[in-house]
């Protein structure tokens, strides 16, 4: 990690970091990305992790999509994974990657950001620690400085999360609408949505409505309805704004049921 | 494996050495390390049996295995292959005999025009090996990155419950006698 900082404060600007290449490789053959020197870090040991320390997670910075798929810690985070590209992709775009490419329709992010991760950026001045709130500035663009890398992503344990995606098709599509939601310890509601903007938003006033009303049948209604009001999409090729707004309230209203019911294992299971 | 070095900048045929192994045998090739793994190994290996189609990860016919886990070869630059090993579709008949997952494609009339097969198969490959009893909607979910345009997926559905049914996974050699249709 250390030689590729040093060849990146080198390099400057004509030298680019590469993982897992499933954006930055179809950039270059597409034409819209030239690239004078790779920084490849896809063979250095001891990145590629995803591991509970306590009560948070780490995932490392070579950490892939599919090993996120496999863990437990947080259903959110492995349920948005699963919703990436198909298992090819899944096994080389990695999630540091998928921060950095800072798509609006990243569905990691999403859910990284319902659970308030905090990133590690390393480099050649030494590391900081960014909140994810604070880390997405605008489609492509990231709080990390041209000589940083991701060093590591964190999350702490919460009591229950979810994610839902409505794509054009089950698998290797592009998310119309994505959207994530927490359940703290502590019972604060955290709620995120993805291609609704651009960047992957948080709902503050339907959180807010949330903390006041907890999630009672007309809590959550009313929350859907703020959620609708609070995204900010735009038409484009795959949908009309006004239908992702709409959307984004179903996604919402479905994954705050789904935290209602499972916050409640006292009760008799429905017929 | 980091980087090439800024000594070599500016030089317009840019070389690296790449050392790798593909179905079993070791190569030592010069290449341009903008170059991906598909481009290498059909036009350096001649390996054509893997095939190019959207060219961005999206459809799947590139799949190959590299150490034994499903890629798209489209989206690897060459490079990053160093040390590796690589399965392409012409590593998996042993001689004139079909591989059981090749063999139950055959049977089961699951190749079309042929183009996604190589991927498809090789997918199928790495799912058994991974789960050798999947369930329809697991194997559904672990081809799910492979597109065919004819469209043929019953039949590549069929031959993956098949092979799976077989014991492909766990015995790779109780292949042969099977009866032909």
């Amino acid at each position: 990690m250390t030689e590729a900082l040093e060849l990146k404060s080198r390099l400057k600007d004509k030298g680019v970091f590469l993982a897992g290449g499933t954006d930055l490789v179809v950039g270059v053959a597409k034409g819209r990305l030239s690239v004078e020197h790779w920084i490849d870090l896809s063979g250095v040991p001891g990145l590629s992790y995803v591991r509970e320390e306590g009560e948070e997670l780490a995932i490392g910075p070579l950490a892939t999509h599919a090993m996120l798929e496999r863990s437990a810690f947080a259903p959110a985070l492995a349920q948005a994974a699963r919703t990436v590209g198909g298992p090819a992709i899944r096994n080389r775009g990695t999630i540091a990657g998928n921060l950095g490419t800072a798509s609006p329709a990243g569905d990691v992010s999403v859910a990284l950001l319902a659970l308030d991760a905090r990133i590690a950026l390393v480099g050649s001045h030494g590391s900081r620690s960014v909140p994810i709130r604070d880390f997405f500035v605008g489609p492509g663009k990231t709080r990390i400085a041209h000589d940083e890398l991701i060093q590591e992503v964190r999350i702490r344990r919460s009591a229950d999360s979810a994610f839902l995606k409505l794509g054009k098709r089950q698998s290797v599509a592009i998310a119309l609408v994505s959207a994530a939601v927490v359940r703290q310890r502590d019972g604060r509601v955290a709620i995120a949505l993805g291609s609704v903007g651009p960047t992957p938003l948080r709902a503050a006033r339907a959180e807010a409505h949330l903390a006041l009303a907890g999630l009672a049948p007309e809590a959550i209604g009313e929350a859907a309805s703020l959620v609708r009001a609070e995204v900010t999409p735009i038409d484009d090729h795959r949908a009309s704004a006004e239908y992702r707004r709409a959307v984004s309230g179903v996604l919402v209203r479905r994954l705050l049921e789904q935290l209602a019911a499972s916050s409640k294992p006292e009760s008799p299971a429905r017929a | 494996m980091i980087g090439s070095t800024p000594e070599a900048a500016g030089q317009a045929e840019r070389s690296w050495s790449l050392s790798f192994t593909v179905n079993g045998e070791r190569h030592e090739l010069a290449i341009q390390p903008e170059r991906t793994l598909l481009e290498v190994l059909r036009e350096d290996l001649h390996l054509t049996g893997t095939k190019g189609a959207c060219l961005e990860g999206e459809c799947g016919s590139c799949i190959v295995l590299v150490d034994g886990v499903p890629q798209n070869s489209c989206l690897i630059l060459a490079p990053q292959m160093e040390g590796r090993e690589v399965v392409t579709i012409e590593g998996l008949a042993d001689g004139t005999v079909l591989d059981p997952v090749q063999r139950a494609f055959v049977d089961h009339g699951a190749v079309q025009c042929g183009f996604c097969t190589p991927g498809v198969v090789l997918s199928t490959k790495a799912l058994l090996a991974g789960n050798p009893h999947p369930t329809y909607d697991e194997v559904r979910r672990g081809l799910e990155g492979n597109i065919c345009r004819c469209t043929g997926y019953m039949k590549v559905l069929a031959a993956a419950l098949a092979a799976a049914r077989a014991g492909v996974a766990d015995d790779a050699s109780g292949q042969a006698d099977r009866p032909r249709p």
